[in-house]
């Protein structure tokens, strides 16, 4: 592993990877990256002092990071040994102490997807630069969770092409790698050997957690360069939730059916529907209580009933008409407590 | 007017051309009640599939939802266990303020069985209510393996093995054919 951080963290020289870039990239990503280095070094300065404040949130998270950041230092020096010519924008980015947190955080997917994800938030809209490139630790930018549905196009069209492009040229990204990010790391030097089944498994904390708070597009891994699945764990919690939406038809559609064979079953509570024709009681029928027993139905199968053998189907006793009657008109208050509660049902189901 | 109240095949019966004026109001509410019952059955249906009941099941005819089949499952520590009995239920067009007609289409060695399959039971005659439906009629039939009613006897030599279990049980297993329909 440490043979693996020297051979591949000296390589970055801005010359050298220009040169790369002009060769086998169109010019417009190397612009690009050059611009989110410079918005980058510009965020970092200008937050140092709010970061502070800003950290709590995530504080186990940025901590993780800083602690790994602080052992980068050394092996910065031992590269920079190594590596005398090291560039400038290489210098420039590792001496701002506030930077390596957020090169740690975006590290935690292969080098060439952090870019990638870079990428294509600044060129959806150019105020996500600086939100994005802080994003990472602290600033929790609220502005990247509004843009995420409308860029997702973009970003995934440019990642797409990046993920297209990375295959062709196999060797590149490493050294794109370790020129955006701060080479000197230990994690992410070993992760630039091509291994991008052990890049998920060691950036996973890091990423999960900075998508959980601040709301980034982490992306994980080279070969995943599709849209968010909805089943995707590391999918940002802001993206709209198909399954919840489909899922609360379903649940009512559970009430609407589950209120058929308890209309049967439960007669002394008013029913929704008659247990008889199975057609919805009105409000007449449910004001309408035709045997002591309880039993409810509507006023068609109580004539029905009373034309035939005229007995209650709920106990079998003959209908007394008189008394039932008179029996109603006495309850008058108890009537219109179970008349609402025969609405509230109707309006339940 | 035997089509009134007639069992007319179970199927709704279409007015004769050429019907006297006089008769035109009784078909017309024969339909409506035809339209009525072929609600309440499909409800049944769809009440019957929901519920998930263990041991039975019912389920219309290909062309007439005033026939069914039905299938009960012999209750688990009575002598019927591991038996599977169809039933066929036919409707009537005044249903469900008559009852169906159920019998056992699947021979059954029962007391209360004849040997056509004919089921005496109080819930499917006089004891019948509007409130029962095909889910009950069924749980009722499948509660009555079990618990037979040896007073009234439809099967007299049922009745009077019944009391020796063991040599019930291996009548009902010697007279069990599945495949008899």
């Amino acid at each position: 592993m440490v043979s693996d951080s020297i051979t591949n963290a000296p390589i970055p020289s801005a010359p050298n990877s220009r040169d790369f870039s002009k060769k086998k990239r169109a010019n417009r990503s190397a612009k690009l990256k050059q611009c989110k280095l410079d918005a980058r070094r510009e965020q970092w300065l200008s937050q140092g002092a709010v970061k502070s404040k800003g950290c709590k949130e995530e504080g186990n998270c940025a901590r993780k990071e800083r602690n790994r950041s602080l052992e980068n230092p050394r092996r910065r020096d031992e590269d920079n040994n190594n590596n005398n010519n090291g560039s400038i924008h290489h210098e420039s980015d590792s001496e701002s102490p506030s930077n390596s947190p957020t090169n740690s955080l975006l590290g935690g997917g292969s080098g060439s997807d952090s870019g990638t994800n870079f990428i294509g938030s600044s060129s959806s809209s150019s105020s996500s630069i600086s939100s994005s490139s802080s994003g990472g630790c602290c600033s929790g930018s609220i502005s990247e969770e509004e843009e995420e549905d409308g860029c997702l196009d973009d970003w995934e069209a440019v990642a797409d092409a990046l993920a297209a492009d990375d295959d062709n040229n196999k060797s590149e990204p490493e050294h794109e790698n370790s020129y955006s990010q701060s080479p000197s790391e230990s994690q992410l030097s070993m992760q630039s050997d091509s291994m991008p089944e052990l890049t998920d498994g060691i950036g996973l904390d890091s990423v999960n957690s900075m998508t959980e708070s601040a709301g980034m597009v982490p992306r994980m891994s080279g070969n995943n360069t599709r849209a968010w699945r909805p089943d995707d764990a590391y999918r940002p919690q802001s993206l709209p939730n198909l399954a919840k939406q489909r899922s609360f038809p379903v649940t009512n559609r559970h009430f609407g059916h589950g209120g058929v064979p308890w209309a049967c079953n439960n007669v002394l509570t008013a029913p929704s529907s008659c247990p008889i024709c199975y057609e919805d009681l009105d409000l007449t029928d449910s004001s309408f209580l035709p045997c002591l027993c309880g039993f409810r139905l509507c006023l068609f199968c109580h004539k029905r009933i009373l034309e035939e053998d005229g007995r209650c189907p709920g106990c079998r006793k003959p209908y007394e008409h008189d008394q039932v009657e008179s029996e109603a008109s006495v309850q008058g208050s108890s009537l219109t407590f179970r008349l609402a509660r025969s609405c509230s049902m109707v309006a339940r189901s | 007017m035997a089509t009134v109240n007639g069992y007319q095949g179970n199927t709704p019966v279409a007015a004769p051309a050429g019907t006297a004026a006089s008769k035109q109001p009784v078909n017309a509410a024969k339909i409506v009640d035809t339209q009525s019952v072929l609600k309440r059955l499909q409800s049944e249906l769809m009440a019957l599939m929901m519920s998930g009941d263990s041991g039975i099941s019912a389920f219309p005819e290909e062309d007439n939802i005033f026939c069914w089949k039905g299938t009960i499952q012999g209750s688990k520590d009575t002598v019927f266990e591991g038996t599977e009995y169809k039933l066929s239920l036919s409707f009537p067009n005044d249903y469900p303020f008559k009852p169906p007609k159920v019998k056992f289409e699947t021979g059954c060695f029962h007391p209360n069985v004849d040997v056509y399959g004919n089921i005496c039971l109080d819930i499917l005659q006089d004891k019948w209510s509007s409130a029962y439906d095909v889910r009950t009629i069924l749980i009722s039939i499948q509660s009555l393996l079990g618990e037979p009613n040896i007073s009234s006897p439809l099967n007299s030599q049922a009745a009077q093995l019944w009391s020796n279990q063991e040599e019930y049980r291996k009548m009902v297993e010697k007279l069990y054919k599945p495949g008899s329909a």
